[in-house]
């Protein structure tokens, strides 16, 4: 009796499993994988809550503004941003920390692709918006600047920012320089930030964010942090190589 | 406090031993000490520290040998196929191997699949002499540490490839590099640096391998301070290398290499870690009278203190680039005395005592010298043929060229960096040694950074039709060469030995033979596609004995190689691992 609910139990899990997720607005025949390799199979729902703004075509491919925006959920524990016709898929995700689920940056985009961010809720939903951006096409396979001058050498690091008010909210914007090889420009392997925190002097974390390959080269990421912090910000990071990022951003003097 | 340190120290090794039993083994220090005893694992460069390359393993051995198969083959990819002169490492079922361009792989030993790979992003501008190889990683703990070609360490944990911590040595814009595989001794993590042509300034560093962090430095230029660092980090004065301008007049001392690329070997019986240094640069030796200590000699440091407890200088004022950082291999005669073996590039070899330091025995192991007549045993010191120095071109009417001499050895050495072996079996060590010389002279020099500093102007010349390579079975006791198996194109792999009674190692040529270790009759053969320039490493998992080598024709020899060029430039390049088992019908 008891190995026959093992059983039931088994055969139900595994039929929740092997639900397909709800149909994709963009149409993408790549959505079920992407769904099941992202996203774990969880559950889904597609929700304009989930605001993702980015161009309609892609300018330049080897840096795509998007900025993410999760907020109209209330409280969001992670966001994954992914791109579906990118030859690596997951640009980043990120943990709001006291910070707001919003973030903008840069990313490199292959071939025109429905671009999604999905936020996960409490109650472990994830929660999917999107845009479509098209584009020419090459942004991950072609090598970027700072390496065709050899410059990234001297700049490896290096962080750049900025707190200034918008709106409601306080903002920081910060660049960090690196050169975020993909590993498909041939000859040159794979080098890119992989982990990034926010926090300010009292030691509260803003925003954990893991980054990929995929991610511009010397990425810029644009904050919400809410109320204004006293004193300074700290971001701290590692690339793939074991490079260290350790930077303090000071309030602006008025 | 005591008490609290004490606490803390018992909960640490607790935590330790209950660790053990989830994780796969970490690696102690004791077992790295006990590498040469251990035949399940390959735990350190030279297959235990004293660099013996010896096996107790018997199943393949002169009698079984003929049913040697290859088990798998593994391609680094890429077009990155440059010389592959890494020896594996082996833990727990996966073995690491470094590749050219500063790659790690980790690879099932049982099935050749790879689980992980590490690419280093290398800046463009990295100034390695020769060639872009790596010699192989050192494993500690949970770790994998190499370094890289533009002079960084790089620990990854061992199960997923992920960086644990990483440390920039020095400068590579200033010539530094790292090639050689570090070393774990009493702890600590052993490292030299790379760059001799470079005018930089050799040294052996010690680190925590836990953490990267600094516990000594020892300079091997005469007039550097020492350092030991402080729980902060901090560098405390820990006495200077040597006394300044003893050897070395001027200040050209400061710029002077002695680098220490090939690494070093460790004796736990004496406690002291053996670093070949390298030559001094320029190569223009009369613009630096005196012996020019530390170059050019094996240095023995007390791994405690980070002390020279003695050196013995194999080419004082070397003036023929006898870059003399081969590998000191410590061994215990009959009596039970501690000695070292050195077959130098300056074309002898060498027994000293591994705890004094005091010359025993030197003697040819190539068959031409032309730059000393031998080795006075009294003194220690070489009989210099004055002749046979590359003139001074401040002597010459022009100031141009310094008289042009024919010299033999070449630069390349009667040994260059591929390591010997050890049999305790036979006594013998088993060095791949070189037939060759060049034409050298001196030119005006003077140092900039980041540019090559020689001073001089060489042409390799081959001296035999038929060899230039000759794996050699000596007899560091009596200086006698019991065999030796000649090479057409030069030897640039190393050697492994086993209880087995064989002789493993691979030539330029592609074939992996095995060698009878008594009589050097070649009992085995396999080509494995690509010149070798690798040294062999055997191991023992679930009752099988397996062979291994990295393949991949580079290193030096391609780009400096004068009329050698003839005996290689048909060699094709390639860069992969073979492991090796006796096949059972």
């Amino acid at each position: 009796m008891r190995a026959l609910v093992f059983s039931l139990t088994f055969i139900l899990a595994g039929t929740a499993h092997a639900a397909p997720p709800p149909p994709d607005p963009f149409g993408s025949g790549l959505w079920p994988d992407v769904h099941a390799e992202f996203l774990g199979r969880e559950p889904v729902v597609f929700d304009d809550r989930v605001k993702v703004v980015a161009p309609a075509f892609a300018e330049d491919p080897m840096a795509v503004p998007v900025s993410v925006d999760a907020s109209a959920l209330g409280a969001v524990s992670r966001v994954v941003v992914l791109v579906d016709r990118n030859p690596i898929r997951k640009v980043l995700e990120f943990f709001p920390q006291a910070a707001r689920p919003v973030l903008a940056f840069r990313f490199k985009l292959q071939q025109g692709s429905p671009v999604r961010a999905a936020a996960r809720t409490a109650d472990g939903v994830w929660h999917l918006g999107g845009t479509w951006v098209d584009g020419s096409g090459g942004g991950c396979t072609l090598p970027g600047g700072t390496r065709s001058d050899g410059s990234w050498v001297r700049t490896l690091g290096q962080v750049q920012g900025r707190m200034f008010d918008h709106g409601d909210a306080s903002r920081l914007r910060v660049r960090i320089m690196h050169p975020m090889d993909t590993g498909l420009v041939s000859g040159i392997p794979a080098f890119y930030l992989d982990e990034l925190q926010l926090r300010d002097d009292a030691g509260t974390a803003y925003m954990r964010i893991l980054t990929f390959e995929p991610v511009s080269e010397n990425p810029v990421f644009s904050f919400d942090l809410g109320t204004r912090p006293a004193g300074s910000l700290h971001l701290q990071g590692r690339d793939n190589n074991g490079n260290l990022v350790a930077a303090r951003i000071d309030q602006q003097k008025p | 406090m005591i008490k609290k340190q004490l606490l803390s120290a018992l909960v640490a090794s607790v935590c330790a031993a209950g660790a053990g039993f989830v994780q796969a083994g970490a690696i102690t220090d004791q077992m790295i000490a006990d590498d040469a005893k251990t035949p399940g694992d390959v735990l350190s460069w030279g297959m235990g520290t004293e660099g013996q390359r010896y096996s107790t393993l018997t199943q393949v051995n002169t009698k079984t040998v003929k049913d040697l198969v290859p088990v798998w083959s593994l391609s680094f990819g890429g077009e990155k196929q440059r010389g592959q002169e890494s020896q594996p490492v082996i833990a727990d079922g996966t073995m690491f191997v470094t590749a050219s361009y500063s790659r790690l792989y980790a690879i099932e030993t049982k099935t050749g699949k790879e689980k992980w790979k590490y690419e280093h992003r290398l800046p463009d501008g990295i100034m390695p002499c020769c060639d872009v190889i790596n010699r192989g990683a050192a494993l500690f703990d949970n770790l994998v540490i190499f370094g890289t070609l533009d002079a960084q360490l790089v620990a990854l944990d061992r199960e997923t490839g992920k960086v644990v911590w990483k440390k920039k040595v020095d400068d590579f814009q200033a010539g530094y590099s790292l090639s050689a595989a570090p070393i774990i001794a009493k702890g600590l993590l052993l490292t030299g640096v790379s760059g001799g042509e470079f005018g930089i300034v050799g040294r052996v560093e010690a680190r925590d391998p836990k953490t990267g962090n600094m516990v000594w430095s020892r300079p091997t230029l005469e007039g550097y301070m020492g350092y030991k660092y402080d729980a902060e980090g901090k560098p405390v004065e820990n006495g200077m290398t040597g006394t300044t301008n003893k050897s070395w007049p001027g200040d050209l001392w400061k710029t002077g290499g002695a680098s220490t690329w090939l690494g070093g070997s460790y004796n736990a019986e004496t406690g002291l870690a053996y670093f070949g240094t390298g030559n001094p640069a320029p190569w223009n030796s009369h613009l630096r009278p005196g012996d020019n200590l530390y170059s050019c000699s094996t240095l023995a440091i007390d791994v405690s203190t980070g002390q020279i407890v003695w050196h013995y200088q194999n080419t004082p004022n070397d003036g023929w680039d006898f870059d003399g950082v081969n590998e000191f291999v410590t061994f215990k005669t009959k009596d039970g005395r501690i000695l070292g073996g050195k077959a130098d590039r300056n074309g002898f070899f060498y027994v000293n005592d591994a705890k004094t330091g005091k010359l025993v025995n030197a003697f040819p192991f190539v068959k031409q010298i032309t730059w000393a007549s031998g080795i006075d045993l009294a003194t220690g010191r070489p009989k210099f043929n004055d002749k046979n120095r590359p003139g001074d071109p401040s002597k010459t009417t022009d100031g141009k060229k310094g008289e042009s001499v024919f010299s033999a050895p070449s630069f390349l050495g009667g040994k260059n960096q591929m390591p010997m072996a050890y049999s305790p079996d036979t006594g013998l060590f088993y060095v791949p040694a070189n037939e060759w010389g060049m034409e050298i002279w001196n030119e005006p020099i003077s140092y900039k950074k980041g540019a090559a500093y020689l001073g001089a102007g060489f042409t390799i010349k081959t001296i035999n039709d038929d060899y230039i390579g000759a794996l050699r079975a000596v007899d560091p006791m009596t200086g006698k060469i019991v065999w030796e198996a000649k090479n057409n194109a030069p030897l640039w792999g190393g050697v492994l030995t086993t209880k087995g009674g064989l002789v493993f190692y691979g030539t330029p040529e592609g074939l992996l033979k095995a060698m009878d270790a008594k009589t050097g009759k070649e009992l085995w053969s396999f080509q494995v596609g690509t010149g070798i320039v690798a040294p062999p490493v055997t191991w023992e998992e679930g009752g099988v004995q397996y062979v291994a080598i990295v393949s991949g024709w580079g290193g030096a020899v391609p780009l400096w190689g004068g009329d050698v060029a003839k005996r290689v430039n048909m060699l094709n390049q390639g860069g992969s691992v073979w492991v090796f088992k006796l096949h059972k019908s």
